[in-house]
């Protein structure tokens, strides 16, 4: 098992060190941040300046080195744009993307839990196929447009909910439902996918063969068993809510992580860019390391495979 | 200097009557108003939502980029000797109470007002005016350096500037918030104690709102300055960050938000059918084309009757109705009329027989093909417009679409890169003086223009007008300058857009010109003047 955790430890340093170099070339592909944050009439000396306070006039090897060993030190750098450091800027919005993240998962939760249950065990029934609706509808409706007729509907016409920010939890209901809903549509279609495939194994054949009544093998043997990949699929969801909820975020005028990555992209904001990515990285493969670990834990198959 | 550029007055009226007194030793007497206790007056909370992201350091002037943005910030929380301000374009008095220019332009003196204050209650002091100038470290910073013998504190409120050689435009330069941040006047002892990083989160001004709390890039709370010298009438302002256009007209609609900026063309028609809300099309940035290396022979270009025919297709009413509501302006020049020296010239005819004829006589009966039109991004809608009426003259133009920053990289490069028959839309707005706008996007080897564009003549013409320290003589020679390039088609204007902004019911306006008297900001500003009703 310790050998286990050692390799699996090395990959994800190699993938974050694989990321850092990848997201570090990346964002300086898109051009000079100089022109960007200076007006098109600008003069040269004004960009040299610009250029010069931020160390983009060294050559990428030194600046990746230095990138590298403020990350080891725990300095994600200053971003150009908010001239402030980028964890605390990371840190700041953290909760308010852990807010909306959560209530959006518990959302998604409940939907699409209990309908893909539904879907499958009336497999083919109204329930199924009212399901599949849900689920087609939930994937094919972009997050940006149900956000704007949500705001349309529930704020401007009904006068119910505020509009957009970060206020009390009135100002989550419309975000998280924006977000959510994708990710419902998701569950529900691999819970019934799940639960399908675990009602026709070996096991739960026996357990009817011994007489128990049909929720009891639904609920005790079938949905618990069927729950591992849709527990597994949540996990990185919300790691993906958290980080990457752009344009929920943007449209609702919500103060979070995805917020602040659209603004360091659409800013040529390096450092800030490098930052986010770099911490959701980390997030993302700590999350996975501690998955893959766990499952070695519960099946030992797992860690004696190389 | 005053000038009165608003779109209900028709085309503009100048004053010259400053830029005059200022050629004499101006000294400019002005009424005491004191300071005066503002509270009592302050009432009521006003939210504006702002359009991007908020950064902190639009909130410091020591490091101001030269950009427009941090206009509205700086607007609020801080204050400069003389400004922007109304109609007036640089030397508004605010923090100065008078000031006099040397007839040889080699010195400038200030004298303060009685009993200003920081938002810390510290005294303004010379020491402060010294310390900004001095430490200013943003755009033309090296301008400033370059030019500046020193800066003499010669009293408790008296303050003088000594150049190394006459130095005309330090009024404009410093008194264009726009341009420049060496003009704002921030409290030197707070600065050094806390450093710039700090400074941009808890920032400390001398301006009509004190900074109450900070959300970086979200929100800013501010609350009426008690102690300034002018009554202000809001006592909370709140500016939110909301980046999507549709959610801030919502919040506009249900009354979260009072003012908005930047409306999209789409939503304009959603302010205007609606009796609650008003209109606010200010006047912004002008847009012209370039047509590379006309001064080739073997380019179409180099044919003024080409030139002239472009500009005889161009329908810059349809352009503007269709991108600016009609609200913008069918402005003559290129540049703004809201700079120094900015020429006025008449709105250019749209006749589609005249440039048939034209493209002729040309020898291009049946027009040509153009490589590429590229448009100065996002404005890709006004690119295809172009494209679309062009054709119309049997120039065959194809769209080449680029992201903001590789036009802005590209267009700092020369013919080489721009290959073939290629015209650029451009668009700016550039605060100050007709002069940054030429030699950003005109004179020879230009920053923004390299060798695609480049008259000699003109470039000695503007040489001596660099040289010269009669204004008069100035003037005259930025108006020739300025009409040889008209006149030839060397550019061709297409038009100036308006930026559009929406005010709520709550603010008191009978007119969209209250909340935005500021011909030189797109902004919203005085905001100490701003009411709300009731």
């Amino acid at each position: 098992m310790r050998q286990f955790i050692f390799r699996r430890t090395c990959y994800s340093i190699v993938t974050l060190f694989i990321l850092s170099l990848t997201i570090f070339a990346v964002v300086r592909l898109t051009g000079d941040p100089a022109l960007l944050m200076t007006e098109p009439g600008a003069r040269p000396e004004d960009l040299a300046r610009v250029r010069a306070l931020w160390g983009l006039d060294r050559p990428w090897p030194i600046q990746y080195a230095h990138f590298l060993l403020n990350i080891l030190t725990g300095d994600l750098g200053t971003s150009f744009n908010y001239r402030m450091p980028v964890s605390e800027l990371y840190f700041e919005r953290l909760p308010n993307s852990l807010q909306l993240a959560l209530s959006a998962t518990l959302l998604s939760f409940l939907i699409g839990v209990p309908a893909g249950l539904l879907s499958a065990v009336r497999v083919n029934g109204a329930w199924d196929n009212i399901g599949k609706v849900v689920a087609l509808t939930g994937l094919a409706v972009p997050g940006f447009w149900l956000g704007l007729v949500l705001i349309l509907v529930f704020s401007v016409w009904l006068a119910w909910l505020p509009t957009g920010g970060k206020g009390d939890w009135r100002n989550l209901i419309m975000p998280s439902i924006a977000l959510g809903w994708y990710f419902a549509a998701s569950l529900l279609r691999l819970t019934r996918s799940s639960m399908l495939e675990v009602m026709r194994s070996e096991y739960i054949k026996l357990a009817r063969l011994k007489g128990l009544p049909g929720y009891v093998v639904i609920a005790m043997h079938g949905f618990k068993n069927a729950l591992v990949p849709v527990l597994t699929l949540a996990g990185v969801n919300l790691v993906v809510m958290v980080n990457a909820a752009v344009i929920v975020e943007v449209i609702f005028a919500w103060p979070g992580i995805g917020r602040l990555l659209y603004e360091g992209i659409f800013q040529r904001d390096f450092p800030l860019v490098q930052g986010v990515v770099i911490l959701a990285g980390c997030m993302i493969v700590l999350v996975n390391l501690f998955i893959d670990i766990l499952y070695a834990y519960i099946d030992p198959r797992i860690r004696l495979t190389k | 200097m005053k000038r009165d550029d608003r779109p209900e007055s028709g085309l503009s009226t100048v004053s010259r009557r400053a830029v005059l007194a200022g050629a004499a030793a101006t000294l400019l007497p002005l009424p005491a108003i004191g300071p005066r206790r503002a509270q009592a007056a302050a009432k009521g909370k006003m939210v504006l939502t702002w359009h991007t992201a908020m950064a902190p350091r639009w909130l410091d002037p020591q490091e101001h980029d030269g950009t427009a943005t941090p206009d509205n910030f700086l607007t609020a929380l801080h204050d400069a000797l003389i400004k922007n301000s109304g109609t007036t374009l640089y030397d508004h008095p605010a923090l100065a109470e008078r000031y006099e220019f040397a007839k040889d332009a080699k010195s400038a003196t200030f004298w303060l007002r009685e009993g200003i204050k920081f938002h810390n209650g510290e005294p303004v002091t010379p020491e402060d005016v010294k310390f900004s100038y001095e430490n200013y470290r943003g755009a033309l910073s090296a301008t400033f350096k370059s030019k500046t013998e020193a800066v003499e504190i010669v009293d408790r409120r008296t303050i003088r500037f000594r150049f190394k050689e006459p130095f005309l435009d330090f009024l404009l330069l410093y008194g264009s918030g726009n341009v420049t941040g060496a003009g704002w006047i921030v409290p030197a002892k707070y600065y050094q104690q806390v450093g710039p990083d700090r400074f941009k989160r808890k920032p400390i001004g001398a301006g009509p709102y004190k900074l109450a709390s900070q959300e970086a890039g979200v929100q800013l709370e501010f609350e009426a300055f008690e102690d300034y010298y002018k009554p202000v009438q809001i006592k909370y302002l709140t500016m939110k960050s909301v980046p999507e256009a549709a959610t801030r007209l919502a919040m506009l609609e249900r009354g979260e938000a009072d003012l908005i900026y930047n409306v999209p063309g789409e939503l304009i028609p959603r302010v205007k059918g609606n009796p609650k809300l008003m209109l606010a099309p200010v006047l912004s940035g002008s847009f012209w084309l370039e047509l590379v290396g006309f001064e080739d022979p073997k380019s179409p270009f180099h044919d003024k009757r080409v030139r002239q025919a472009i500009s005889l297709a161009v329908d810059r009413a349809a352009i503007n109705e269709a991108e600016s509501a009609g609200l913008g302006r069918n402005s003559g020049n290129w540049i703004n009329n809201d700079v120094q020296y900015g020429l006025q010239w008449p709105e250019f005819e749209h006749n589609l027989d005249k440039a048939r004829k034209l493209m002729k006589e040309a020898g291009h009966p049946d027009g040509f093909e153009v490589d590429w039109l590229t448009p100065l991004p996002a404005y890709y809608a006004r690119g295809e417009r172009l494209v679309s009426q062009l054709q119309a003259i049997g120039i065959r133009a194809r769209l080449q679409v680029m992201e903001r920053g590789v036009f802005l990289a590209r267009t700092r490069t020369g013919k080489e890169q721009w290959p073939g028959v290629q015209i650029i839309m451009h668009g700016a707005r550039i605060g100050g003086s007709w002069s940054n706008w030429y030699e950003s996007f005109f004179k020879c080897g230009a920053h923004n223009a390299a060798d695609r564009v480049c008259v000699k003549a003109l470039d000695a013409k503007f040489a001596r007008y660099q040289a010269s320290a009669d204004q008069a003589e100035r003037k005259q020679l930025a108006e020739e300058i300025q009409r040889t390039i008209l006149e030839n088609y060397y550019l061709v204007p297409v038009f100036r857009h308006a930026f559009m902004n929406a005010i709520g019911p709550r603010i008191a306006a009978e007119k969209w010109q209250d909340v935005f008297p500021t011909i030189t900001s797109g902004y919203a500003y005085p905001w100490e003047d701003i009411k709300l009703k009731g």
